[in-house]
């Protein structure tokens, strides 16, 4: 299959094509040609007009759940590739918080040989404990031997420093990667949103800030003392961005990502207890966003997720306090991140938050646009002011509170394992 | 103006300053038809109200239904101990069972803040909240609001002490939002553990010191202790709670000037007021619940009174 992309500019940082307008030309699986000159349409199967548009590699999402096995209701591995790829996502980091858990081999196995032969690329990470009951350490080399290169007990946080500091020390002997979500939560107890003027006035549990920096803090101590890496996932506080600001000055193995919409939308969207918005960690206020954005700025904060969450209608369609958290979203991440830093970041900033940055992190091989390279692309338009449909969510859930709203920039393709798939 | 600017009473912060005078003003309307020989009006005739108790409560359920025969309306009563909740049945599927049976007005109790506002989005009904979880309880603070315009005329320019379980306390929230917009300057007393840290940002006095606060107000409202929301220990013993928020008369004789007494019921007698304190003159707790009735006759007639437009 040979697909030409005309008149498009390259935005990747490591390609010596970077800022350029240039035509490329893909045939099957690799970028066959880049050049400034005019390319022969003639025995093209498709040829893409690139104007105006950005083309960069494929976003990695290091914080997405498919639900499979256990609740495929919610999300499969087939639902949750197409959501991808909509968004612009060629790879997927899977959390371990199936049903069964994944925390052991037969289960990175299952969900692996699920995803063969996809546009998107899956990849899995294991549980640090067993059943993520945060007690038992799980069988961490079996599991990486199959193909598991992170660990974390996801949402459930590992409350146990103990327990943390053995995990660390276990997997660096074959240089794994443990990420922890920063919630402690005999603070945090039954919280559903920010605690601030909002949660008051809405007679909500509120989750205070400190929840998550003493354990932010607590980790970069864990990450010294074991002289091992910790990734802190989607971190929403001025505060987590400042410690971890310190942490990194000071030379420590930290790294940590935020989630897309806790850069765009505050507190006061509860205010009518609307349970889309129900998240965790919840939406803060505007002075948090503000940091997080400082902290993309100045690479304090290393990469953006999507926190993808499928839920059913049913489990947010009820009272708040017994709505489920999270937001199903691969598709409008992208778009949603854009938005919020189009004008404070260098545009092929922004994207390599998203492609380069979380590959560096878990160490695996950033993809570069040259010549001869695999062809892992996303075309993107970064002035298309598009409203939102229910249609365009390929996810099972349509737990997406941008669902008639308006979001700047916007994916038109993607490619990948010679699979070409449009978004509008 | 004799309509209020909104189609259900889900909490005090929906409320224009505008509606709270129109019901307050008809309210003591309606008191004054409950002095009367015959104490019912035919106000609600042919209007079904369904009181949904999700949650345990007496008083507030009996003035509710006292409220609405008094109207004239057709009642039913519905408490979560005889209901299907326990059978797993959604909040929404329940209210709309009930709802096909051809009921007007919701009233409803709730251990779930927000419950209410919810329904009101899904539901084809008009909604009253009888108490939503910790958020609000819109009556209670409209006939708080009443029984001290009563008692001194106006409540503009008066000085009102909260005190007690801020944290888990929807009497609270709505009392602080309704009292402010009549005018009035508003206090939260209690334990640090037992008032939300964002309170003040409401622009509320914070105080940690039962005799500061009962020397700077006019009126003092004592909460409840409410073990029952309360998942986890906010202080170590209701003996030690006693002894630092407690009102008995010791204390109450000894301030400088005479301050009135207010509950919302019901009272743990010896708790966080002694029984010579609940039952003094200082105290204005029964005209409370009398007025309770005249302003949930009020709510809803004025409510009843927007559908027929």
């Amino acid at each position: 299959m040979r697909t030409i992309i005309r008149n498009v500019i390259i935005a990747d940082k490591s390609s010596s094509f970077n800022g350029r307008k240039v035509n490329v030309c893909i045939e099957d699986d690799v970028i066959a040609l880049i050049t400034e000159n005019s390319v022969d349409h003639e025995k093209a199967d498709h040829v893409i007009d690139g104007s105006g548009k950005y083309l960069f590699s494929g976003l990695f999402d290091l914080h997405a759940r498919f639900r499979e096995p256990g609740e495929e209701y919610k999300e499969t591995i087939d639902s949750g590739c197409m959501a991808a790829a909509q968004g612009g996502f060629t790879d997927v980091l899977l959390m371990p918080d199936t049903t069964p858990a994944v925390d052991n081999k037969s289960q990175v196995d299952y969900i692996l040989n699920r995803s063969i032969g996809k546009i998107t690329d899956v990849h899995v990470a294991g549980a640090i404990s067993m059943d993520l009951k945060g007690k038992d350490l799980s069988e961490m080399h079996d599991m990486f031997l199959t193909g598991a290169r992170v660990f974390t007990d996801d949402k459930h946080s590992v409350q146990d420093a103990g327990l943390l500091i053995r995990a660390l020390l276990y997997s660096r002997d074959f240089n794994a990667r443990i990420f922890n979500f920063p919630n402690d939560k005999s603070i945090s107890g039954k919280g559903v949103m920010n605690e601030g003027q909002q949660s008051t006035l809405c007679g909500l549990r509120g989750i205070p800030a400190i929840a998550e920096e003493i354990m932010v803090e607590r980790d970069i101590m864990l990450s010294v003392y074991t002289d091992t890496n910790i990734h802190l996932s989607t971190i929403s506080t001025a505060g987590s961005v400042e410690k971890i600001r310190r942490a990194k000055k000071a030379g420590y193995k930290i790294t940590c990502d935020v989630a897309a919409h806790n850069l765009l939308l505050d507190d006061s969207h509860l205010s009518d207890f609307n349970s889309l918005y129900k998240l965790m960690p919840p939406l803060r206020t505007n002075e948090d966003i503000s940091a997080l954005i400082e902290g993309l700025k100045d690479n304090t904060i290393d990469a953006i997720c999507s926190d993808h969450s499928p839920e059913h209608t049913e489990s947010k369609k009820t009272e708040f306090d017994l709505a489920a958290y999270g937001i199903s979203c691969l598709e409008t991440s992208l778009s949603c991140a854009f938005t919020a830093l189009k004008n404070h970041l260098d545009h092929a900033e922004i994207f390599s938050k998203l492609n380069s940055n979380p590959r560096s992190i878990i160490g695996l091989p950033v993809p570069v646009i040259e010549e001869k390279a695999k062809a892992n692309l996303v075309l993107f338009d970064p002035a298309n002011n598009w409203t939102v449909r229910e249609w365009d969510i390929k996810s099972k859930s349509k737990n997406n509170p941008f669902i008639n709203t308006q979001l700047i920039g916007r994916v038109e393709m993607v490619y990948n394992n010679s699979i070409l798939h449009f978004c509008n | 103006m004799t309509t209020l600017s909104t189609k259900h009473l889900l909490g005090i912060k929906d409320l224009k300053l505008d509606d709270i005078r129109l019901i307050l003003s008809t309210a003591a309307n309606f008191k004054e038809v409950l002095s009367r020989p015959i104490k019912k009006v035919p106000s609600l005739r042919d209007v079904t109200i369904a009181n949904l108790f999700f949650e345990n409560s007496t008083r507030t359920r009996l003035s509710f239904e006292l409220a609405e025969r008094r109207l004239s309306a057709d009642v039913i009563n519905f408490t979560a101990s005889s209901s299907s909740v326990s059978k797993g049945e959604t909040l929404i599927d329940t209210v709309n069972n009930i709802l096909a049976m051809k009921v007007d007005i919701i009233v409803m109790r709730h251990p779930n803040a927000g419950a209410a506002e919810f329904l009101s989005r899904y539901v084809n009904a008009q909604i009253v909240n009888a108490g939503d979880g910790p958020h609000e309880h819109p009556t209670q603070a409209l006939l708080d609001a009443f029984s001290i315009q009563e008692k001194f005329g106006d409540v503009k320019g008066l000085k009102v002490a909260i005190v007690g379980d801020i944290l888990h306390s929807r009497v609270a929230l709505s009392n602080i939002l309704c009292l402010q917009k009549l005018g009035a300057e508003v206090m939260v007393c209690g334990p640090s553990t037992l008032l939300p840290k964002h309170i003040n940002s409401l622009g509320v006095k914070v105080s940690n010191n039962l005799r500061e606060a009962l020397e700077w107000c006019d009126v003092a409202n004592m909460l409840r202790i409410q073990l029952e929301r309360q998942d986890i220990r906010y202080f170590p013993s209701l003996r030690e709670y006693i002894q630092l928020f407690g009102l008995n008369m010791e204390i109450l004789s000894s301030l400088s000037k005479k301050i009135t007494i207010m509950h919302p019921g019901p009272i743990n007698r010896g708790v966080e007021i002694t029984s010579e304190v609940a039952d003094s003159d200082q105290s204005i707790i029964l005209s409370q619940v009398e007025n309770g009735v005249a302003v949930r006759m009020a709510v809803l007639y004025l409510l009843a009174g927007r559908t027929a437009e």
